[in-house]
């Protein structure tokens, strides 16, 4: 028994004794490395599943920005390196990337992955471990009723505010030219369902009937009955929170049934390059929100698209754009603060400036509420003689044109 | 009651598709007791052939079914032969799941790779026009997809019911080894039942690619749909399916036009829950689907 006990106090201090050489060499050599080394950024992102597609371009908005920030010297001087995991557009997984990108790679910086559905639980570890959360795609509103303090979402508007201009421009129309009758449809997410909403919400208060208002859900695959619910309607105004193939599948099956309205409004699928070959002529006068365009004239866009161009070869798209203004935001608090630790003081210093300041980016000027929402709002394209035209707002000096209403025929 | 009445006939349409996509997989079930996840992902990787080959050669999407039919019907009996028969049989249907998920990972995972996560779409002229009866408006890329899954499934009853490997494969169903004493060689016959399986999904894809865009991971909301459509038309038996199929196909319409889009989609379910409860061997099974 004696012994016994001689042998596990022995165990003890053994253990106790590794543990304290432990802690003592990790805290000797902790701060040298890191000072040396370079600003690591930990990001998940959606490179497999459902969302592959926009994770992959946000992981490439990522990568120009990394690649123009280390061509100018790095950040504070220290080379940027970039570490990615694939969370597969699982909510568990992205969880367990931040936290192991957080506890065990040591990152400096995390960004933030795409979609309101895994920015939230993204947004929840970083917000555990107190550190800045900036994200390229998390609009809809329930991001900013969590109570997160460090997340900021780097575009011009959250989803409810993204058909603000066109929620405008339609009201302002003469009396007898406003469209009197709206259908909507939407996905059921809370991003596409935000911007849908949004819409009809203000159009609503301004005397627009809604008379079609369908949610479905996202293993839907046929979208003709919805179709023709909308076509049966014969509304003005046709209104998709959509994503891509369920706006393809709805501007199909309203041509199918010859549902002719006065303006169609989606949102995403058209500000996408494959929709005009998907829906071959029809998507002449169809028009979306959008975030940010390729002749937007905002300082440092025309670098970004010319250097997106010679690293992936094809034309920048938004979702690269939204991924290099998290980058720009970043970079300009980082700058400003002159830190880039994982400390708490110094992720608490960098939130603080972005809260209370102003951002030049690709996507314009950017400023934020205290609850991280962007105070802007998106610009309205349309397609015209088959060409994308930023038509909203008027006057702006992104509008390349005049907004076409009532739509031609599809 | 012009909505009721396009509604049902657009639920018509889409349920002779439904019933298309669902053959093969009461086809495996039936012949070999295999729960096909990866069927669906056959469907979108024809659908991707039928779109590089309409887009190097700009022929109509169902001209690709000479080149993708044949090719199938070689890559089920590969599967079936090289894969599934190895799997031990005690526990088949639950082994036969994690296989062909790891399969339908496979295919997900190369189409990717070839041809990126962007949206693909065949999109032909007549895709957007429609034929107008009366008050209803039937679009023509829909009759073309009823159409070719009409023919598609007589060919197959055809060949089950006429033909002499059919009446092997029908016995290999019903008694696997009462077919082995008369002189059936089960397994051959066995790998062919999973080549035509196959075969139905490059007819289905090629359908699939002309009505809707399609990326790779798509396949994933047309499982639920499918196993559904089986289990409540009697798994193993086809012309189950396609019964299960078109009825469930005017109830989901039926019901988005006249309740939301949500019940609808959830009409499937509610059907393989009732079909559970009140009759484990589905709806048009009857005896034969029993023995399973």
């Amino acid at each position: 028994m004696v012994s016994f006990r001689n042998g596990v106090a022995a165990l003890a201090l053994t253990s106790l004794a590794i543990s304290a050489c432990g802690g003592a060499a990790q805290e000797a050599a902790a701060p040298s490395a890191t000072a040396a080394g370079p600003v690591k950024i930990g990001i998940s992102l959606p490179l497999t599943g459902d969302f592959s597609e926009p994770g992959k371009g946000i992981q490439e908005g990522y990568q120009v920005w990394a690649d123009m920030v280390n061509a100018k010297g790095g950040l504070l001087g220290r080379k940027v390196e970039l570490i990615f995991r694939d969370d597969a557009s699982d909510p568990n997984k992205v969880s367990s990337d931040y936290e192991s990108l957080i506890s065990q790679d040591k990152v400096n910086l995390v960004f933030g992955p795409f979609s309101s559905r895994l920015v939230i639980p993204a947004a929840q570890v970083a917000e555990s471990y107190d550190m800045l959360f900036v994200e390229p795609a998390g609009a809809a509103k329930e991001v900013f009723e969590q109570g997160f303090e460090r997340l900021f979402y780097a575009a011009p508007a959250i989803a409810s505010d993204h058909y603000n201009y066109l929620a405008e421009y339609l009201l302002a129309l003469p009396a007898d030219k406003r469209p009197r009758t709206a259908a909507y449809a939407s996905l059921d997410d809370p991003f596409a369902m935000g911007t849908a909403y949004g819409l009809r919400d203000k159009l609503a208060a301004g005397g627009i009937k809604t008379v079609v208002d369908e949610v479905y859900p996202p293993e839907t695959t046929d979208f003709a009955p919805i179709a023709a619910k909308i076509a049966a309607a014969k509304p003005d105004l046709v209104v998709g929170g959509t994503q891509f193939e369920d706006s393809v599948g709805l501007v199909r099956a309203l041509q199918e049934l010859g549902s002719q309205p006065r303006m169609a409004a989606f949102s995403t699928g058209p500000t996408l390059a494959e929709f005009p070959a998907a829906v071959k002529g029809a998507a002449e006068h169809i028009v979306s929100p959008v975030g940010w365009a390729v002749s937007s004239g905002f300082p440092g866009n025309d670098a970004f698209v010319k250097r997106y161009k010679e690293m992936f070869k094809t034309d920048a798209n938004e979702d690269a754009a939204n991924g290099f203004t998290v980058g720009q935001i970043v970079e300009a608090a980082v700058n400003a603060v002159k830190c880039v630790e994982q400390t708490k003081e110094c992720q608490t210093k960098l939130a603080d400036h972005i809260r209370q300041g102003s951002f030049e980016t690709i996507v314009g000027p950017l400023s934020f509420d205290d609850k991280g929402r962007p105070e802007q709002a998106h610009m309205i394209q349309q397609y015209i003689d088959g060409k994308v035209e930023i038509v909203l707002p008027e006057g702006s000096k992104a509008q390349t044109a005049k907004l076409v209403y009532p739509k031609k025929e599809w | 009651m012009t909505l009721l009445l396009q509604g049902l006939a657009l639920g018509v349409l889409t349920g002779g598709l439904y019933a298309l996509l669902a053959s093969g997989l009461s086809l495996y079930f039936g012949v070999m007791r295999v729960v096909m996840v990866a069927h669906p992902a056959f469907l979108f990787l024809a659908a991707y052939l039928t779109y590089t080959l309409h887009t190097a050669s700009g022929l109509d999407p169902l001209l690709a079914l000479p080149v993708t039919v044949p090719l199938f019907f070689a890559l089920g009996v590969a599967v079936q032969r090289l894969l599934v028969a190895r799997l031990a049989p005690e526990n088949l249907p639950m082994m036969s799941v994690l296989l062909t998920f790891g399969l339908a990972l496979v295919i997900e995972g190369l189409l990717g790779t070839v041809y990126t996560g962007s949206y693909k779409s065949v999109s032909m002229d007549y895709a957007t026009r429609s034929l107008t009866l009366g008050a209803v408006r039937l679009p023509y890329d829909r009759i073309v997809a009823f159409a070719v899954a009409a023919l598609t499934l007589a060919a197959l009853f055809t060949i089950l019911l006429k033909s002499r490997f059919g009446r092997a494969l029908r016995a290999t169903i019903q008694h696997r080894e009462a077919a082995r004493l008369v002189g059936i060689r089960t397994e051959r016959v066995t790998g062919y039942g999973f080549g035509v399986g196959l075969a139905t999904a490059a007819v289905g894809g090629s359908v699939l690619a002309l009505i809707t865009p399609f990326f790779p991971a798509a396949h994933w909301a047309w499982i639920g749909k499918l196993m559904a459509i089986i289990v409540v038309g009697g798994l193993g038996s086809v012309l189950g399916a396609a019964l299960a199929a078109v009825m469930l196909g005017v109830i989901e319409s039926l019901v988005l036009v006249t309740v939301d889009a949500t019940w609808a989609t959830m009409m499937f379910y509610v059907f393989l829950f009732l079909t559970l409860i009140a009759r484990p061997q589905g709806f048009f099974g009857g005896r034969l689907a029993q023995r399973f």
